[in-house]
């Protein structure tokens, strides 16, 4: 897979190196390996249950993710928990389902808002104990935006189709290295100069990625809320 | 300072990777020009987004970590309950009609050969059948860790022939218990391994005869899996 071609007049954008192909540690385009082991929809929506064993361990590694982001800081004996009743209510949902690229995209909603909801119930339920004391420990910064973000994060005003829509899109978007350059930079903080040396890209490119890929993440999500 | 100046700058300052100068430099830059200050609040805002969205689109693409062995009984029993094992219907209503007749003419022509050969076979080799015996596990301390997938293989081997269901809940038990006795059509045997309880509580039916029991588990599993499976036998003639 070519990595995205960035065009425009701008001369930092000139500079934007391409990328040769993409393959994942399998050797196999990205996103290709994901459909080869897919299981088969309909047989999941028939109840088969080899196809469902098969599918919960394809599953597993998405539910369990989505789960820890929210939940390791907090909560981390509930992740495990959390995961397995995402993927109990992925089941509830199969019937409605036209794709098995939709299985994965889902997953991770589910989980993410099962994820949320335990996590305000864990501080509502201490805040009405008066039991902060556990809490004080993580009151750093830190703490304190995980707090607001359980309460305030704007995905929480997603359902969980639409949620699972979004990440379906984003995936789409989000061609290597453009995703690669927003996490190193979003998740992981590293600086213009470290993301560089790592994607082995000229570092006036590096703003060009993020620029690209933030103006991605806002199209998606103006339209998805449209 | 071209679009793509301001927003390495901006980006820089949101994630906290500014310098002094550099901070001060925005500053300067958005109380000199208000559009650039709605630039960079809506730079705040995507960034937020961002940080929320990518997390979720790297979890959709995990494929590290292993399904825990206990969670496969209780997720298989979800599926059992949810889609129980149907088929998914095709083809138009109007065939779906007429293969539905002829199943039925079929199944009419079957069912009284078949009842005249069970009447025959059934007067030469009487011999008492075993009753259907449904086993269900409840543990309502939460998700157990290893120990279930013993304890599950251990009910399997004591009642070879029947399903094992896993449930979290008093409720989703009665829900089981509920669809059993509609099934049931007043013949068969239940049993529910309690683990937070620690019994084994037996119920059934045979040949119009009730019986009930309760087993504590005082020794180990196997052995009151052993009393449990002995007192069915004693009840219904095996």
């Amino acid at each position: 897979m070519i990595g995205a071609k960035l065009e425009g007049d701008d001369e930092n954008e000139n500079e934007v190196e391409r990328e040769g192909g993409y393959c994942d540690e399998h050797g196999a385009p990205r996103g290709a390996f994901q459909r080869m082991n897919a299981p088969n929809l309909q047989a999941l929506q028939r109840g088969d249950p080899e196809a469902w064993d098969e599918a919960f361990r394809w599953l597993w590694p998405v539910a369990f993710a989505a789960a820890q982001f929210r939940l390791q800081a907090f909560l981390p004996q509930d992740v495990e928990d959390v995961a397995i009743e995402a993927l109990e209510a992925l089941v509830e949902k199969v019937r409605e389902m036209r794709s098995v690229e939709e299985l994965k995209p889902l997953a991770a909603s589910i989980a993410h808002h099962k994820a949320v909801s335990r996590l305000r119930a864990a501080f509502s339920d201490k805040r009405g104990r008066r039991q902060t004391e556990s809490l004080d420990e993580h009151r750093d910064e830190a703490g304190d935006r995980a707090e607001d973000l359980a309460a305030h994060s704007p995905l929480d005003s997603l359902a969980q189709k639409e949620l699972a829509e979004l990440l379906q899109k984003a995936l789409s978007a989000l061609n290597p290295p453009l995703g690669d350059i927003l996490s190193d930079f979003y998740l992981h903080g590293l600086r213009y100069e470290e993301i560089a040396k790592k994607r082995g890209v000229a570092l006036n490119s590096v703003g060009v990625y993020l620029k690209r890929g933030l103006e991605a993440i806002r199209r998606i999500w103006v339209r998805n809320r449209e | 300072m071209n679009e793509q100046q301001f927003f390495d700058l901006a980006v820089k300052v949101i994630a906290g990777q500014a310098s002094d100068a550099e901070r001060r430099e925005l500053e300067a830059l958005l109380a000199g020009r208000p559009e650039l200050k709605t630039e960079f609040e809506r730079l705040r805002d995507d960034t937020r987004i961002v940080r929320e969205v990518l997390p979720l689109v790297s979890a959709t693409q995990a494929s590290a970590g292993n399904l825990p062995a206990y969670a496969r009984g209780r997720l298989q029993t979800k599926v059992r309950q949810t889609l129980g094992g149907q088929k998914a219907s095709t083809g138009s209503a109007g065939e779906r009609e007429r293969k539905m007749m002829w199943r039925w003419r079929w199944a009419l022509g079957l069912a009284s050969a078949t009842a005249v050969v069970a009447f025959l076979i059934l007067s030469i080799f009487s011999r008492p059948s075993a009753p259907a015996i449904q086993v269900a596990m409840l543990d309502t301390a939460g998700a157990t860790r290893g120990l279930d997938a013993n304890e599950a293989a251990l009910l399997r081997q004591t009642w070879e022939k029947a399903t094992v269901d896993s449930f979290s809940s008093v409720e989703d038990l009665r829900a089981w218990e509920a669809k059993l006795r509609a099934q049931r059509k007043n013949q068969g045997v239940k049993v529910v391994f309690d683990r937070a309880a620690g019994e084994v509580r037996v119920s059934g039916r045979w040949k119009g005869r009730s019986f009930e029991k309760v087993f504590l588990i005082e020794q180990d599993l196997a052995t009151t899996l052993r009393q449990a499976d002995a007192f069915i036998k004693e009840k219904t003639n095996r």
